[in-house]
């Protein structure tokens, strides 16, 4: 795995012929659910069963609902590693330097009774 | 109505641990048996969600009936009728009512005068989290410092995510309880 995979997987995936059909569509799914869960309806789950069994979509939904969750919170706490990405230990000033712009959060697309204006 | 993904049925359940946090969610309420069996498809998930999920409602410090008025708060936020429709046997016992849950679960608990001011920190913090996390900051932290001690701002902050987190999922298999709610 590498950064610039992660990159692809996040920004410019359906272009990319480094990522499977199944990749993908566990990306979107991803996706989907941090910024309009309110749009996985039974044919993304469909989409999902063409690659994966039931134990693997179960698998993967908890996974990416318990990391939306700590992401979020975790963002509010101004919290960040504790190494540089060439495993220095670093203090959370620098530490601040190195991750504070990265990564780009989704945006939640939270229906317009949902969201709070001011944000 | 079929969910999108079914449970897994009683009978192709063997493993006697999963079958003992049946029962046991049977007892406690939140989360129904419906719960374990949907996570029984990965038995190692099943085992360990349950067992984060019942301590975050059953342990800790912070008031038991204030965290079952944040959890239902974030299923209606998170658009989930599984978690939403389920209620804590233990926080109904503590004498926590209907009426309580819709007036934490609504904009007006600001103004609502069964709430103390540390009630409205925590449920405001729910409230903004997923709607405005960056109000979440510093001066809001140091809020809620007055009203809680670092470990029950963890335990708060935690809770909200795991909850959410779990709803947002089981919001989009359009799952129902298993008593019908």
């Amino acid at each position: 795995m590498t950064e610039d995979l992660i990159d692809e997987g996040i920004e410019d995936r359906a272009a990319s012929p480094r990522l499977a059909p199944a990749e993908k569509a566990a990306l979107d799914y991803a996706e989907l659910m941090a910024t309009a869960p309110e749009k996985i309806d039974a044919a993304v789950y469909d989409g999902l069963a063409e690659h994966y069994t039931a134990a693997e979509i179960v698998e993967l939904g908890a996974f990416v609902g318990f990391n939306i969750g700590y992401h979020t919170f975790f963002g509010t706490l101004d919290f960040f590693p504790m190494f540089s990405p060439d495993g220095r230990l670093v203090d959370q000033d620098e530490a601040r330097r190195i991750y504070g712009d990265r990564p780009v959060s989704l945006q939640a697309a939270l229906p317009a009774d949902r969201a709070l204006a001011a944000e | 109505m079929r969910a999108r993904i079914e449970p897994v049925p009683d009978e192709a359940i063997e493993d006697e641990k999963l079958r003992a946090l049946i029962r046991r969610s049977e007892e406690a309420g939140v989360p129904d048996g419906r719960f374990v069996r949907l996570l029984a498809h990965v038995p190692g998930y099943a085992e360990a969600l349950h067992d984060a999920l019942d301590r975050s409602l059953c342990s800790g410090s912070v008031d038991g009936k204030l965290k079952e008025i944040v959890r239902v708060q974030l299923a209606r936020l998170a658009g989930d009728p599984y978690f939403g429709a389920l209620r804590s046997a233990p926080a109904r016992e503590q004498g926590l009512t209907e009426e309580l849950i819709e007036a934490g679960s609504d904009a007006g608990f600001e103004t609502d005068g069964r709430f103390t001011p540390a009630e409205k920190w925590a449920l405001r913090y729910a409230w903004l989290m997923y709607r405005a996390p960056k109000r979440v900051d510093k001066a809001f932290y140091d809020e809620g410092k007055r009203h809680y001690s670092e470990a029950e701002i963890m335990e708060l902050g935690a809770f909200i995510a795991f909850h959410y987190g779990m709803q947002l999922f089981f919001g989009t298999i359009d799952m129902s309880p298993e008593r019908g709610g």
